[in-house]
C-alpha cells in the first residue's frame, strides 16, 4: 500500500496550526475585549483605554521608545550595511558574520551581559532609564535592521550608479539620488521589524531597571491582576495598531524584496 | 502493510503499559494507586543530592541509629515521601509534583481549571481560597494529638497555631482546620552596613530617602509595595501604638483615600529607587549594585549567606526590621475540594504529605536546603539551630566553633520552641543594644571541658542582625508584625492603583509641555499628509482648452 497526499491534505497540519494557535485566540481576544466581567457586550474597556492619561501616556511612551530604538538602529544599521555591501573585502562576510552572530545567543543573556558593561560605565544605571532602554532594545534588534538593509543594498544595480556618475552626478548626489531611494524597500522592512516588537519588548525594561510600564507589560500587569478583559481590550488596540503601521509600510515596501530573509547564513 | 501493524501493535502495548501505570488516565482502577496532584513554589523543597561534607550531624531521632546518622538529603524529599508512604500502606501512591512562581500564578492556573490536590499558597490566597469555598477541611485522624505519626499537629509551634486560630473561614472554623503552616518569616530590609546607618535601616522612609537616592530596590509585587507605602504613611501612628488591633486595622486598610494617599507615595518611590525588581534584587544586593533591599525574611537569610560567601568579595550584610511594623507572612499547605473530590484516600495521602515534609528531620532538611523558617518547632529543630548558631566553643570540633568569640548573646526562643528555649549566640551578629541589657561574665563551656569566661548579655531589644535574626526574629519583633490579609473587593481597584504607579502619567507633566509636544507633533504629521498629498491637492488638474481634447500617451 503506497499512502499518497494530495496538496489539500498536506495542508491540514499547517491550518491546524493556524486556527488552533493564531485565529482561535485573536476571537477569544476580541471576545473578551468586548465583554465584562458578567460576559455582557460592552464598549467600556475601549472608553476607559481613551479616557485615561495613564494608558495613553504608556502609548505615547512606547511610542518614543520604539521610534528612538529604530532611529538608533538605522543611523548604525545603514553605514554598516552600505560599507559591507559596497565594499570589495574578500572577507565581508566575516563582518556581516560578526554583526549577526549575538542573534544566536538568547537576549535575556546579552541583556544580562549587557548591564554589566553599562554598569561599569555610567555607575549607577537606575539613573537613566529611558537612555539604557533604548541601548538594550537597539543591541536587541540591530541585526534586524542589518540584514534588510544589506539584502537591498546588494541587490542593486551598479550600472545605475556608473551611468549616474557618467550624467555628472557627484557622489553625494549619487548616494541620494540613486542609493537611498532604491533602498527604501529595506528601510522599511528594517523598521517594520524593529519598531513593532520595540513596543511591547518590556523585558528589556525589568532587566535593565527601567519601571516605567510600555504596552507590553500594561497588558502583563492587567493578565496577572486577573483582569482579561481590559488586558484583551489593549491587546486588540495594540494588533489594530501594529495593522495600520503594516499597513502603511507595505504601500512602500517592494514585492519582490523578501526583508532579508534570503541572506545565507 | 506488514509494517504498519507492527507499529500499531507496539503503540497498543505501550497505551497499555502506560495506563496500567497512570490511573490518572482512567484506565486502571482508582482503588489500587492514588497519584497525588501537588503545585509548591519553585525551589521550596529539598531536592537531595548533598554533598557529604554537608551532613548535619545532630542527634536524629527519626534515623535508624539516632546518634551517628545525622540529617542528610540524599533523594528528594518526593520521592522519599513516596517510600515511605508505600511501605506503610495497603495502596500505592505516586506524587505529580509541578511548581507555580506567584500566587496570582497559581490562582490563574486554578481558574483556568488545573486540578490540583495540595497546593502551597500564601496567607491571603489560602484566605482567598478559603472564603470561596475551595478547601477541603482536614480529617479528624489528621488533627488527632494522640496519634504519634500526626507530625504536624503534634510538631508545630504555639506560636503559629495561636495566630491561625485568630482567623476564621467566616463560617467558625479557624484556618487551622485547613491550613498547615510550611514556611513562616517576616519582611525587612537586607543592607549593607559600610554604607546604611542602622537608623537609616530602620525604618520604610529609607524608600523614599533622597539620600539614597537610585540605591535601594523593592519587590515588583503590589502586595509588597503597598504595605511597605502604609508603614511610611501610617509611621506615626504605628510607633506611638501598642494595641495589635490598631495595627492591623492601620496595615490592611483598603479605603480609597488610603490607596490614593499610597499611589502618591509610590509615585515618589518609583523615583527614588533603583527598581521594582522581579528576580534580580538578591543578585544586586550580593554584588553591591543596591545598598539596601525589602525582602522576604528567608530570601534575605539566602541573600546574606550568598554575600558572605562571595568568592571575589565577600560582603557582610545586615537585615533589620523596620521599626514601624514588619508583615508576618505564612506559606501553608491546603487541600482543594476539586482535586481531593471526597475521596478519603486521596485526601490520606494528602494528609500523610504534610505530616511526612512536618517530620523534624524532614523540616531541617527543608530548612537547610532553602533558607526558609519551618513551621515546626521541635528539639530536633531547635539542635539544629544550636548547630549552626551556637556560639559555645567545644574544643572537639573546632571546624565550626571559634574559641576567641567571648561575647555572646542568650537569644530567647521561647516565643517559638515553649518555655526554657533559648539559644547562646554570637554578640557581634545582632544589633545589640547593650546599654539597655543585662550583662554578667559566665562560664558556659563546662560541658566541653573548656574555661572561658564569656561575657554574656540577655533581655533588651533586638531589631536588626544576621542570619538568626533572619529565620526567627526576637519576641519584640514579633510583638509588632502584623499579617496582612486579602485585599478583597479591593483587589481590583488597589491592582489599578499599581498600574497607575507604573504607567507615565500625562497628567505628571506640566499642561505647557504636553501641549507644545502634541502641538508639534501634530504640525509635523500635518505636513507630512500635506506633502505626500500636495499633487492632489495643491497642483491644478490638467484641463485640456476648449474644443481640444487630451490624448494619452499611447
Amino acid at each position: 500500500m503506497k499512502v499518497r497526499f494530495n496538496r489539500k491534505q498536506l495542508c491540514i497540519p499547517y491550518a491546524a496550526f493556524l486556527i488552533l494557535f493564531v485565529i482561535l485566540p485573536l476571537l477569544v481576544i476580541i471576545y473578551y475585549a468586548f465583554t465584562n466581567g458578567e460576559g455582557q457586550f460592552t464598549f467600556d474597556n475601549l472608553v476607559a483605554f481613551f479616557s485615561s492619561t495613564n494608558t495613553i501616556g504608556t502609548l505615547i511612551y512606547s511610542f518614543a521608545l520604539a521610534i528612538t530604538t529604530t532611529l538608533c538602529c538605522l543611523a548604525i544599521a545603514y553605514p554598516t550595511a552600505y560599507i559591507l555591501a559596497r565594499s570589495g573585502f574578500r572577507k565581508k562576510y566575516v563582518l556581516l558574520l560578526l554583526f549577526i552572530m549575538p542573534m544566536w545567543i538568547n537576549f535575556t543573556l546579552r541583556i544580562t551581559a549587557l548591564k554589566e558593561i553599562l554598569t561599569a560605565i555610567e555607575g549607577n544605571i537606575a539613573a537613566y532609564p529611558f537612555i539604557n532602554s533604548v541601548i538594550g532594545m537597539t543591541y536587541d534588534f540591530l541585526p534586524f535592521m542589518i540584514l534588510p538593509l544589506y539584502t537591498s543594498l546588494l541587490k542593486l544595480d551598479k550600472n545605475l550608479l556608473e551611468a549616474a556618475q557618467d550624467l555628472g552626478a557627484n557622489k553625494l548626489r549619487v548616494f541620494m539620488r540613486v542609493t537611498l531611494p532604491l533602498s527604501v524597500p529595506g528601510i522599511i522592512s528594517g523598521i517594520t521589524m524593529v519598531l513593532l516588537p520595540s513596543m511591547t519588548n518590556y523585558v528589556v525594561l525589568d532587566m535593565l531597571y527601567n519601571s516605567t510600564y510600555i504596552m507590553g507589560s500594561l497588558i502583563g500587569s492587567y493578565f496577572n491582576g486577573f483582569e482579561w478583559h481590559s488586558g484583551s481590550m489593549i491587546s486588540l488596540i495594540l494588533l489594530v495598531i501594529i495593522f495600520i503601521i503594516t499597513l502603511v509600510t507595505n504601500r512602500f515596501s517592494d514585492k519582490d524584496d523578501n526583508g532579508g530573509r534570503e541572506v545565507i547564513l | 502493510m506488514q509494517k504498519y501493524r507492527r507499529a500499531l501493535f507496539t503503540g497498543a502495548a505501550v497505551m497499555l503499559a502506560a495506563c496500567s501505570t497512570m490511573p490518572f488516565f482512567g484506565c486502571a482502577d482508582e482503588e489500587d494507586a492514588i497519584t497525588l496532584r501537588v503545585a509548591n513554589w519553585e525551589e521550596y523543597i529539598d531536592l537531595g543530592d548533598w554533598g557529604e561534607d554537608e551532613l548535619i550531624d545532630i542527634y536524629n531521632p527519626y534515623a535508624q541509629s539516632p546518634e551517628e546518622d545525622g540529617i542528610i538529603g540524599e533523594n528528594s524529599l518526593v520521592d522519599d515521601f513516596v517510600e515511605w508512604f508505600n511501605a506503610n500502606h495497603d495502596y500505592e501512591v505516586t506524587v505529580e509534583y509541578s511548581t507555580f512562581g506567584t500566587n496570582e500564578d497559581l490562582y490563574n492556573r486554578l481558574s483556568l481549571g488545573d486540578v490540583y490536590d495540595l497546593i502551597c499558597p500564601s496567607d491571603y490566597m489560602i484566605e482567598k481560597l478559603m472564603y470561596a469555598g475551595e478547601l477541603q477541611p482536614f480529617s479528624q485522624q489528621f488533627l488527632d494529638t494522640a496519634d504519634e505519626e500526626n507530625y504536624y499537629v503534634n510538631n508545630v509551634s504555639p506560636f503559629i497555631y495561636d495566630v491561625f486560630e485568630d482567623y476564621n473561614d467566616g463560617q467558625g472554623k479557624t484556618w487551622n482546620a485547613y491550613a498547615a503552616c510550611y514556611m513562616w518569616g517576616t519582611t525587612g530590609f537586607v543592607y549593607n552596613p559600610e554604607f546604611v546607618t542602622e537608623e537609616d535601616a530602620a525604618t520604610f522612609g529609607i524608600l523614599n530617602n533622597g539620600d539614597y537616592f537610585k540605591q535601594v530596590t523593592i519587590k515588583d509585587n503590589v502586595r509588597d509595595a503597598y504595605f511597605a507605602t502604609l508603614g511610611i504613611i501610617y509611621r506615626d501612628e504605628l510607633l506611638n501604638t501598642s494595641d495589635d488591633e490598631i495595627r492591623s486595622r492601620l496595615l490592611n486598610d483598603t479605603g480609597d483615600g488610603t490607596i490614593a494617599a499610597a499611589e502618591d507615595m509610590l509615585k515618589d518611590i518609583k523615583e527614588n529607587v533603583y527598581s521594582f525588581e522581579t528576580d534580580s534584587g538578591k543578585a544586586d544586593m550580593v554584588t553591591g549594585k543596591v545598598l539596601a533591599n525589602y525582602q522576604w525574611s528567608g530570601d534575605a537569610v539566602y541573600i546574606l549567606d550568598e554575600a558572605d560567601g562571595d568568592e571575589t568579595n565577600p560582603t557582610e550584610l545586615w537585615y533589620s526590621v523596620p521599626d514601624e511594623c514588619t508583615n508576618l507572612w505564612f506559606d501553608g499547605w491546603v487541600m482543594l475540594k476539586k482535586g481531593i473530590d471526597g475521596n478519603e484516600k486521596r485526601q490520606e495521602a494528602a494528609e500523610a504529605f504534610i505530616n511526612f515534609l512536618s517530620r523534624p528531620d524532614n523540616a531541617v532538611r527543608n530548612m537547610y536546603y532553602i533558607g526558609y523558617t519551618s513551621s515546626i518547632a521541635d528539639q530536633t529543630i531547635f539542635d539544629y539551630m544550636d548547630w549552626n548558631y551556637g556560639a559555645v566553643f567545644d574544643p572537639s570540633d573546632e571546624e565550626y566553633f571559634d574559641e576567641e568569640m567571648t561575647e555572646v548573646y542568650e537569644y530567647d526562643l521561647s516565643y517559638f520552641f515553649g518555655d526554657g528555649y533559648s539559644l547562646y549566640v554570637d554578640a557581634a551578629a545582632l544589633g545589640l543594644d547593650t546599654q539597655n541589657m543585662q550583662s554578667a561574665t559566665e562560664y558556659l563551656g563546662e560541658e566541653y571541658s573548656n574555661d572561658i569566661p564569656y561575657t554574656v548579655y540577655r533581655g533588651g531589644e533586638i531589631n536588626r542582625g544576621r542570619q538568626l535574626f533572619g529565620q526567627y526574629p526576637t519576641a519584640n519583633v514579633i510583638a509588632r508584625s502584623v499579617v496582612m490579609l486579602d485585599f478583597g473587593e479591593k483587589l481590583a481597584d488597589i491592582n489599578q492603583m499599581w498600574i497607575n504607579v507604573r504607567c507615565l502619567d500625562l497628567l505628571d507633566f506640566d499642561p505647557v509641555v504636553v501641549g507644545i509636544v502634541a502641538a508639534v507633533a501634530g504640525t509635523v504629521i500635518i505636513a507630512i499628509v500635506l506633502y505626500c498629498l500636495r499633487y492632489k491637492i495643491f497642483i491644478k488638474k490638467y484641463r485640456p482648452r476648449k474644443g481640444y481634447r487630451m490624448v494619452s500617451g499611447n
